[in-house]
């Protein structure tokens, strides 16, 4: 393994790694801009070169191979000269636009230059070329070109990651500028990452334009909850809104990436099929009631069946799209409050990435932790329950997500020979649910509450609360504890150190897990 | 003067068609090659100390030996590309004795393992990349290509493939990208194209001139060849020489002749009524001589580079008294800003940045600073860009400014000259 | 608007992928031939050889825009292209780039309005040892004076 010294820390690496990457490991960051771990090695910017003794000129460290005995030096006052120099030049042509520019705070340009810029200026403005601004490049993107500075990341990512190619440098010497061919935009389902490896403000997201300044956001560490990959995200919020989610890094999930689906699924904080209020139909008629009225009518229609028709006449639903602690929650109110055998949390989505990417053929982001429960459980398969609902032994279905969009045409095809059931949702959005609800009690979405999901390859992670939920919404797993106190059939799950009791007991997998466990990056359990 | 190697038959107006070209010799070294073990061709060519002709100057025998002999697949690359200003040398070869460069090429592409060779030959030598073809086809017909050439069991096809207008595409990785249909931007080396060239696979690129001395090596010996020349500087080059001298043109020499016989016996010196001031000694990337300088010079690679300038591409250029020192650098400027690529930030930028100060100089709006700052931003670029262009830029502009400081600061001062040729 | 390869165009491409051992080698070999026969490379042209060779539209977009002997725009009949690099100035480019402005009556790159030259500058031909170069379609012409620029030009007009 060659061994190198690099600001006087020796380090052994592997052969064929680079400077940057070895200097990285005894935690020295070298300023760059072209270079990116995930992409190809292309050493144009210039930013990254660093003195190599022996070496007759500076090096770029992201495309200088490590050698035994090599030894470089990052901060010399020649090292230093040269950054100066190399942001000089990119800056002699880009815009003063820091003011409306919304990479500001987070603008490689802005940072570099506090740390090794200062300088005066010496060019003159009317030198300075015009290029064009303000280019709507795609659904979720803007492209200015008088701010690009050529690194060729986005170039890269789309020959690449995406291997859609839609952008190329167009012209050369200093003409040279990003360009598509007209009418073929970046649309791709990654095209957001982009705005994420823009160095500077050159391509922007339109979603979070103008949004906010970014020093205003606080991060929230958690997953996106789209897809069974599970990629690990940062929420960026400011006085209970969020504004956008950026990808986190996670080597065994999603890289740097995340796709755009995933990353605008925020939005369903804001959207009209959002469930904020309780609601119960009777006769026709929309009754909006506080929680707490409403669960207990919703009890009392619950209570009413199971005289009427035994606990077995109700179906208990879980749902890929809960968490553990919520499955769990109405798999113990099913079993001990209600009393039925029909259960079903076991949802045969095909598991897998579907795109080379990352997104998974299962549309749902815990088909593997449900099941656990469901096994738990001794539940009945999603073609028994389908079966028991076409010989109307079903009177009551409970639901807790909208899983069954995408069984629809099953449903469609059994209920039209057989009696509609009355439905309890305990849902947060109700779009794309195609049944009509009778009792709807409303649930945060995985933005407002703590989660455990297990993703298609069994790594155990955690959505955090970025937002409270507003109006005295309560996870379900509490609202069911309530419930089954108001029925008198106790589930014991008063708080989170009761439910991750009763998960150790109960799943062998994840005996003895705790949030602290699961941490920032997940923990293997299947 | 030793024997002409490479224009021994360029007199000869019938000596690209192919009867002519067999009566004067042709192809004759080829039987003996393919007669030799490459390893052994590689060893005469390494013997003769043979340097690039492009520019680069890089022992050619050297650059062949590091092509791994295993590798399934290799190329051989001949960049006719010739766009270093000043320099016309290679259009002689093509045009007047295509057979000769094709010999080189067959020799050298046998010598490496090569079974397709490329001629990249720039786009506007249209009327070359014709003869060529030409040459290629009669070479087939004649069994000099193709499969088991001279029944020796060697297979070669020769390619032409036109560039687009591109001087960066004289640059080897830039014209390998060129071949494989991409804009001709350069790579970063390592990797060398000897381990990952054209397509992927080991690939020699040479230029014509240096493959066209070939085959005189295979005749006489690599030994034979050292003996010519100067020191390290073994063989003879194409000088091509321009400007306003009496008998502008591309001339053999040894190589280590002495710049001042050369100007004086071949070139006729300088036309009536005009005096030496500057010779730009190897192509407009080379640093600029004074006519002092270069009247106590000899032409070869050591004695230039002793002179603070460069052999390059050989390309003489010889700048008179009237001219405007400012303006003959404005119009290096404008080129290279023109044919930077725009990969590597100091280039791209600094390119236009020097040629708008240098443009405002020249018309007398400097303001005070701007010399210096065209020297600045020139050291800036120096030793930091991806590929030999930065500097090729930035050596012209510190050598102009260095040696003829005054006209700049004049300029810049607003005293103008008004001998200005540049229409800007 | 869809653009058809002529049959012509089609044998030679297919001559060339039989030649290349990548199939994108053949994209500026064939940018050549689809200029020779209509002159410049329009934006159909350009997405018809995008879709035959199976790259994106906008690979060949990024060709066509960083090599200059693609014309993106119709060319005169003769296009006339005039070295302004370092030794064809010292020997007068200059004023032959004035004398054709002034005698076509145009601009650097413009086009006369009967169509039948543009002006354009270039940089090195290759040719410096018989300066004043210029380029007109494919061909050379140097040693160029005044005189032998009004004649040729008149031998252009005349066909």
């Amino acid at each position: 393994m060659p061994r190198i010294t690099i600001d006087n820390r020796t380090i052994d690496v592997e052969a064929n790694t680079s400077i940057i990457k070895a200097a990285e490991r005894v935690g020295i960051y070298i300023p760059r801009y072209c270079y990116h771990p995930s992409l190809s090695i292309v050493a144009t910017c210039r930013m990254c070169i660093v003195e190599v003794e022996k070496a007759p000129k500076l090096m770029p460290a992201c495309s200088t191979q490590v050698m035994d005995g090599m030894v470089v030096h990052t901060d010399t006052e020649k090292v230093k000269s040269a950054r100066k120099e190399i942001l000089e030049f990119l800056l002699i042509n880009h815009p003063l636009d820091c003011p409306i520019c919304d990479q500001a705070g987070e603008c490689f340009l802005q940072d570099y230059y506090m740390d090794y810029g200062l300088y005066h200026s010496r060019f003159r403005q009317e030198d300075k070329i015009r290029r064009r601004k303000r280019r709507i490049i795609g659904n979720n993107l803007v492209l200015d070109n008088e701010r690009c500075i050529l690194c060729s990341r986005c170039v890269r990512f789309l020959q690449e990651v995406t291997k859609t190619e839609e952008l190329t440098v167009a012209e050369r010497g200093d003409n040279s500028e990003i360009d598509l061919r007209e009418g073929k935009t970046v649309d791709n389902p990654y095209s957001l990452n982009l705005a994420d490896i823009c160095p500077v403000g050159a391509i922007t997201s339109r979603d979070f334009r103008f949004q906010s300044r970014v020093w205003f956001l606080q991060r929230t560490n958690s997953i996106c909850t789209g897809c069974a990959t599970g990629c690990n995200v940062e929420a960026h919020h400011r006085n209970g809104k969020v504004y956008r989610l950026l990808p986190r890094h996670n080597g065994n999930v999603n890289g740097h990436w995340m796709c755009d689906f995933g990353r605008l699924s925020y939005k369903v904080l804001m959207s009209e099929s959002r469930v904020t209020k309780a609601d119960i139909r009777v006769n026709e008629g929309i009754n909006p009631g506080n929680i707490k009225d409403v669960l207990k009518e919703t009890i009392k229609i619950i209570e009413k069946i199971i005289k009427d028709n035994g606990a077995d006449s109700i179906g208990v639903m879980g749902s890929a799209n809960q968490s553990l602690e919520n499955n769990l929650a109405l798999a113990e109110f099913a079993r001990k409050s209600i009393g039925t055998k029909n259960i079903c949390m076991d949802f045969p989505f095909e598991q897998g990435i579907k795109d080379g990417i990352l997104i998974n053929k299962d549309p749902m982001p815990n088909s593997s932790g449900a099941r656990l429960i469901h096994t738990a459980n001794n539940g009945i398969s999603i073609d028994q329950f389908f079966s028991l609902l076409k010989a109307g032994r079903i009177k009551l279905v409970i639901v807790s997500g909208n899983d069954l969009y995408f069984f629809r045409e099953k449903l469609s095809e059994v209920l039209s020979d057989a009696p509609k059931p009355k439905i309890i949702g305990f849902m947060s959005d109700m779009s794309n649910f195609p049944w009509q609800v009778d009792c709807i009690l409303p649930v945060p979405t995985c933005f407002e509450e703590r989660g455990m999901f297990i993703n298609y390859a069994g790594l155990l992670q955690k959505t955090e609360p970025a937002v409270s939920a507003k109006d005295g919404i309560k996870p379900l797993w509490e609202l069911l504890n309530e419930a089954s106190l108001l029925m008198g059939k106790s589930i014991e799950l008063k708080d989170r150190s009761a439910i991750l009791g009763k998960l150790s007991q109960t799943i062998k997998e994840i005996n003895g897990i705790t949030y602290e466990k699961i941490g920032e990056k997940g923990v293997k359990v299947l | 003067m030793a024997e002409k190697v490479l224009f021994k038959n360029i007199n000869d107006p019938k000596q690209l068609e192919i009867e002519t070209c067999l009566k004067n010799g042709g192809y004759n070294i080829l039987k003996k090659a393919l007669s030799m073990k490459p390893e052994a061709l590689i060893e005469e060519v390494k013997k003769s100390n043979l340097r690039g002709r492009g520019g680069a100057g890089f022992p050619t025998g050297m650059k062949w030996s590091f092509i791994p002999k295993a590798a399934p697949r290799k190329y051989l690359v001949c960049n006719a590309d010739e766009g270093e200003p000043g320099t016309f040398k290679d259009r002689v070869i093509i045009e007047k004795d295509p057979h000769l460069l094709l010999e080189g090429i067959i020799i050298s592409s046998y010598a490496i393992g090569a079974y397709q060779a490329y001629i990249y030959i720039r786009g506007e030598f249209v009327k070359g990349a014709r003869i060529l073809e030409k040459a290629i086809s009669d070479a087939y017909k004649n069994g000099f290509l193709g499969k088991n050439i001279l029944n020796s069991g060697y297979n070669l096809d020769v390619i032409v493939h036109r560039g687009a207008g591109a001087y960066i595409c004289g640059e080897e990785t830039a014209l390998l990208e060129s071949i494989e249909g991409k804009r001709g931007l350069p790579r970063v080396k390592p990797p060398f194209p000897a381990q990952v060239g054209l397509f992927g696979c080991p690939t020699v690129i040479n230029n014509v001139e240096t493959l066209a001395a070939v085959p005189a090596i295979v005749a006489k010996g690599g030994d034979w060849y050292a003996g010519i020349g100067k020191g390290k500087s073994t063989g003879t080059k194409l000088f091509s020489i321009s400007g306003p001298v009496k008998k502008p043109g591309v001339y053999e020499v040894d190589l280590g002749y002495p710049f001042k016989n050369f100007f004086e016996e071949y070139a006729g010196g300088m036309l009536d009524g005009k005096k030496l001031k500057a010779v730009i000694p190897g192509g407009s990337s080379t640093p600029v001589l004074t006519a002092e300088e270069a009247m106590n010079v000899a032409l070869d690679y050591e004695s230039l580079q002793s002179a603070g300038s460069m052999l390059g591409s050989g390309a003489i250029i010889i700048i008179d008294d009237k001219t405007c020192m400012v303006d003959a650098l404005y119009i290096l400027v404008r080129f290279y800003h023109h044919e930077s690529c725009g990969q590597c930030t100091p280039c791209r930028e600094g390119s236009g940045w020097i040629e708008k100060v240098l443009h405002r100089i020249e018309k007398g709006k400097g303001v005070p600073g701007d010399v210096e700052l065209i020297e600045s931003v020139a050291n800036n670029i120096m030793g930091r860009t991806l590929c030999p262009f930065g500097d090729a830029l930035a050596m012209p502009v510190l050598s102009f400014v260095k040696k003829f400081r005054h006209e700049f600061i004049d300029h810049a001062a607003g005293k103008i000259c008004g001998r200005a040729v540049a229409r800007a | 608007m869809h653009y058809s390869f002529s049959d012509n165009f089609k044998k030679k491409a297919e001559q060339l992928l039989g030649i290349y051992p990548q199939k994108e080698a053949v994209i500026i070999p064939l940018l050549h031939e689809l200029q020779r026969e209509l002159g410049y490379l329009p934006d159909e042209a350009m997405d018809a050889l995008a879709d035959y060779l199976k790259v994106p539209p906008v690979r060949i977009k990024g060709v066509v825009l960083f090599y200059t002997m693609f014309n993106r725009k119709p060319v005169g009949k003769f296009h006339i292209q005039v070295c302004r690099n370092i030794s064809c100035s010292l020997m007068g480019a200059g004023n032959i780039i004035d004398f054709l402005k002034k005698n076509l009556g145009i601009n650097e790159g413009e086009t006369t309005a009967d169509g039948y030259f543009t002006l354009s500058t270039v940089e090195c031909l290759g040719s410096c040892g018989t300066a004043p170069v210029m380029m007109v379609n494919d061909d050379y012409f140097e040693d160029l004076t005044m005189d032998k620029i009004e004649k040729l030009l008149k031998e252009f007009k005349n066909g």
